[in-house]
Parts: C-alpha cells; sequence; structure tokens
C-alpha cells in the first residue's frame, strides 16, 4: 500500500524534538571542529592560539568558547598556498571538484572548494527549502540566472532536479527571451532576487505580457537580497506575478542555511539539523536567546568537508521571532529574515539606520516604482540624506500629496528628514543580480 | 517513525558505505569505477545525514 506522502522533506530531522535536536547539533559541532582541526593548518593554529581542542566541546556553552571567523580573515588566509585558497583548505586540493566566489559586495571576493560531498551537501540543503515551499516532482523550474562564478541558483538547480522537478536553464538569455521561454513552456515556478523578480515583472509588462495572467507561475523562491521578508516588497511581487513568493537565506561561504515554508508564518526557519545558529549583541558579544532582539549572526555549517565554516561572523543582523510556525517543523524561526547588515546599519545624524527600514516605506507607495536610491552625504558636520525616487505613469499629477505622505512615513518609521529627488520613471538603475540602493558617501568625502 | 525501522534503515546505509568502499578499492586504477565510486560516496554520505545521524540521537 502507498504511503501518504510526507509534508516534510525529511520528518525525522524536521520535527526531531528541540532538546533532541540540540543533542545533535552537539555533536555534529565537535565532529566538523575534529575535522576541521585535524585537517585544516588554519584552523588547527588558531584554536591551538586560543589554547581549545576540539574535546573541550562538552556543552552548548562551550562553543562560545570557540574562536569566530570573519571575512577578514578568509581573505587573508587566500594569499597563502594552496592556491587559491590557503591553508584553511581541508582537504588535498585533488579532491575539490567546484569553484565559486562571493560577490565582492563587501570587499575582495572570497573564494570557496567544494569537494562532489559538498555540492550534494549544498543540493541537499536547497531540497529542504525547496521542498517545504512546495516544489514537488511535477513542478517545471525556470531558473533566470547566468550560471557563472557565483554560487546563487546553481544549488537551487540541484536541488529542484533532486526533488524530481523538470529544470529549465534560464542560462544566457536576456529577460525578454526569459519571459517568452517561461511562457511558453508554462513553467510553474522560479527563482530569482526580489530586484530581479521586479525587473522581470516590469519587462514582461512592457511586452505586453501580464505575468499574473499571462504566464503560469504558481511560486517564486526569493534569495540574495532581503526583499521577500519585507512585507510591501513581498506583496509587490506577490501582485506583480499572481503567486506565492518564499524567501530563503544562504551565503557562498556558509551554505543555504534559512527558508521560508508553506504556512508562512512571517518568520523564515533555519535548517538547525545542518547549521548553528548563534545570535550575539553586536555591542557586548554576550549571547541573545530571547525573541525580538537584534544581534549579528554567528553560524557554523556542520557538515561542510572542503573549507569548513565555524563560527563565522556573517556581520547579517537577525533576531529570533516571538512566535511559532502551524508547520510543525521544531527548527526555530527568525523573524522577518535578515533585517540588516551590522556594518551596514549606520548612524544618520545620530540615528541608527537600516536600509531596509527605508524600502519597506518606498515599496509601500504603489505610486512609486520598484526602484529608488539612498544617497548619503556630509556638508561640514551634517549628515544630508537624498532619497531618489520614480513616479509611476499615470501618478505624476499626485507628486506633491505623493512626496508630502512619503516623508511622514520615513520619519515615523526611520526618525530621519530626507531630502527627495524625483526622477523620470524608468531612469534610475536597474540591476539583474544585487542592487547597490544605499550609497553611504560620507567615508569617501571624509 | 518507528525507531526500529531508522535502525534498520542506519544499518543499511551502512552497509552501501562498506560496499561502494569495496567497489573502488576492487576497481582501482578503472577511472569509471573510482569516479562513480565517489559520487555514489558522496549521496550515501546524504542518506548518513538524513538518518544515521538522527539514530545516534533518539
Amino acid at each position: 500500500m502507498a504511503q501518504k506522502q510526507s509534508v516534510y522533506w525529511n520528518p525525522l530531522l524536521e520535527t526531531l524534538p528541540r532538546e533532541k535536536l540540540q543533542a545533535l547539533q552537539l555533536k555534529k559541532f565537535r565532529r566538523i571542529m575534529e575535522w576541521a582541526y585535524k585537517n585544516s593548518p588554519f584552523y588547527r593554529a588558531l584554536y591551538k592560539s586560543a589554547g581549545i581542542k576540539p574535546g573541550d566541546i562538552k556543552t552548548m556553552k562551550d562553543v562560545a568558547k570557540v574562536p569566530t571567523l570573519d571575512k577578514g580573515m578568509l581573505r587573508d588566509v587566500q594569499t597563502r598556498p594552496p592556491f587559491p585558497y590557503g591553508d584553511i583548505l581541508s582537504v588535498p586540493l585533488e579532491k575539490v571538484t567546484e569553484f565559486r566566489q562571493t560577490s565582492g559586495t563587501t570587499g575582495t571576493p572570497v573564494y570557496q572548494a567544494d569537494t562532489w560531498q559538498d555540492w550534494e551537501w549544498w543540493a541537499e540543503c536547497w531540497s529542504y527549502i525547496l521542498y517545504a515551499q512546495g516544489y514537488r516532482k511535477t513542478d517545471r523550474v525556470f531558473i533566470p540566472f547566468g550560471y557563472n562564478i557565483f554560487v546563487a541558483f546553481w544549488a537551487g538547480h540541484y536541488g529542484a532536479e533532486k526533488l524530481g522537478c523538470e529544470v529549465v536553464p534560464g542560462g544566457v538569455l536576456d529577460t525578454e527571451a526569459r519571459i517568452l521561454k517561461m511562457q511558453e513552456l508554462k513553467c510553474s515556478a522560479f527563482m530569482a532576487t526580489p530586484t530581479y523578480v521586479l525587473g522581470m515583472a516590469d519587462t514582461a509588462r512592457r511586452m505586453g505580457i501580464d505575468p499574473a495572467k499571462d504566464l503560469f507561475i504558481k511560486r517564486i523562491t526569493c534569495a540574495g537580497e532581503p526583499g521577500a521578508s519585507i512585507p510591501t516588497t513581498k506583496k509587490r511581487i506577490e501582485d506583480a506575478w499572481g503567486a506565492k513568493v518564499y524567501d530563503h537565506i544562504g551565503a557562498t561561504e556558509i551554505g543555504a542555511w534559512s527558508y521560508e515554508c508553506l504556512a508562512q508564518s512571517g518568520g523564515l526557519h533555519v535548517n538547525e539539523a545542518f547549521f548553528l545558529v548563534e545570535i550575539q549583541d553586536i555591542e557586548t558579544g554576550e549571547l541573545i536567546e530571547e525573541p525580538g532582539r537584534n544581534g549579528k549572526m554567528i553560524i557554523t555549517a556542520l557538515d561542510r568537508e572542503a573549507k569548513p565554516c565555524i563560527r563565522f561572523d556573517s556581520k547579517d543582523v537577525i533576531r529570533w521571532a516571538d512566535y511559532t510556525c502551524d508547520c510543525g517543523r521544531t527548527f526555530r524561526l527568525i523573524d522577518r529574515g535578515v533585517v540588516g547588515r551590522a556594518d551596514d546599519i549606520t548612524k544618520v545624524k545620530g540615528v541608527l539606520l537600516a536600509p531596509t527600514a527605508i524600502e519597506e516605506v518606498v515599496r509601500s507607495f504603489s505610486e512609486l516604482s520598484d526602484e529608488y536610491e539612498v544617497v548619503v552625504t556630509k556638508k561640514g558636520d551634517i549628515d544630508d540624506i537624498l532619497l531618489k525616487i520614480e513616479i509611476r505613469q499615470g501618478s505624476e499629477g499626485k507628486k506633491e500629496d505623493i512626496l508630502n505622505r512619503l516623508k511622514d512615513q520615513l520619519r515615523v518609521k526611520t526618525n530621519l528628514g530626507y531630502k527627495m529627488e524625483v526622477h523620470p520613471f524608468g531612469s534610475l538603475p536597474r540591476y539583474d543580480v544585487k542592487a547597490k540602493r544605499f550609497k553611504d558617501l560620507r567615508k569617501k568625502e571624509g | 517513525m518507528d525507531l526500529k525501522i531508522i535502525t534498520a534503515m542506519g544499518a543499511k546505509i551502512e552497509e552501501l558505505q562498506k560496499m561502494a568502499e569495496e567497489i573502488i578499492k576492487l576497481g582501482k586504477g578503472i577511472q569509471a569505477v573510482e569516479r562513480n565510486g565517489v559520487r555514489l560516496l558522496a549521496s550515501i554520505k546524504m542518506l548518513e545525514l538524513n538518518v544515521c545521524d538522527v539514530r545516534e540521537v533518539l
């Protein structure tokens, strides 16, 4: 007799009672630390200088004694042999089958080595994500991605294959060709950055195609930017495509660690069977266990072979959710995904500002286009913040009313006053992958 | 799920791993065996992460 299909990719792990899940994490943390200590000269030296050995990790509290890793260290190690990864590498170079690199948004790119086992692991992590978001073997999934040196949706492709989906690689096609191919093949799902998903909808409309009516997309997985967890941006995408939008967070040097599920509680589950997430107070480094309090994420990929990622200080700002999810998973939730980056949250006019707060307000105005830009400058000792926007065609007559309401809502949300600049529709930069809408020019000027 | 079934699956996965390693050893020098063996082991590893690891904390 056929058994009923589970709503989980792996119910054994996804519904494991919390205390057992923590026991599993501790066991796996010790295992990956032992692996790195034994096989990576970099990690061995790091731990020896801190006077700690894998055997010292007996409880979860001991984990906090293990030194953290940051992007600067990952860049430095690359200057040492073996080329191009450095002695953080934990396998012989000939076992490496995959090269990827970070986008370099915050500096020199970090090179990532993966073995074939690591690549299977990437696909496995994505299988958790996609299955939780309702992807099944009946889906035809379009991947509008450049298939290049960035890991981005490569692993999404392999994860979808693993689920049994039919995967259509959108590769080097331009946006118009991608839309036409999605229409021709009646694709039911796709994955891209929120910026590109909105850009595709704009392009489709210019082609006379209404994505919500003329295409067949039921679900979209967003990654690479926080947009899909910002309610106003998510709504814009859902309205444009007539589809459900799900967020996912991952990083080249970490892995695909978090996902929104079908229940859409407002938070994202951490895949705690494969990753250990700790949240630290940005100022004091104190471990934050209570929900609702922002801190920076320290994350460990518990099963990565070639280049282990142990207690990596990602600079992502997250908080535990103070609500639960109806889906039945025991994996904890982070509230609204990544709410900022420790190095992006900046003081303007003495007020702490997270760029995502501006996005939330701008995207709540249906009269504004999807694009905007924020430029922070300094004149003498005074910070100046300029918001560039585009008003949609047909709403230009309401310009003054729109600007007044926008200023009011931004003041309420961010406690700051803004100068406004209205640009012709379609004139602000459009981005295919990650957008750079927040420009802090104060350091350059100083 | 019944612990007995998880234990049984875990035992079979361990057998698979041993068998894959033996095949690689027997086929040493034959690239088609060695490289496919590596891929097989990577897939078996995913079964270990999904099943064997859980078995040990139940």
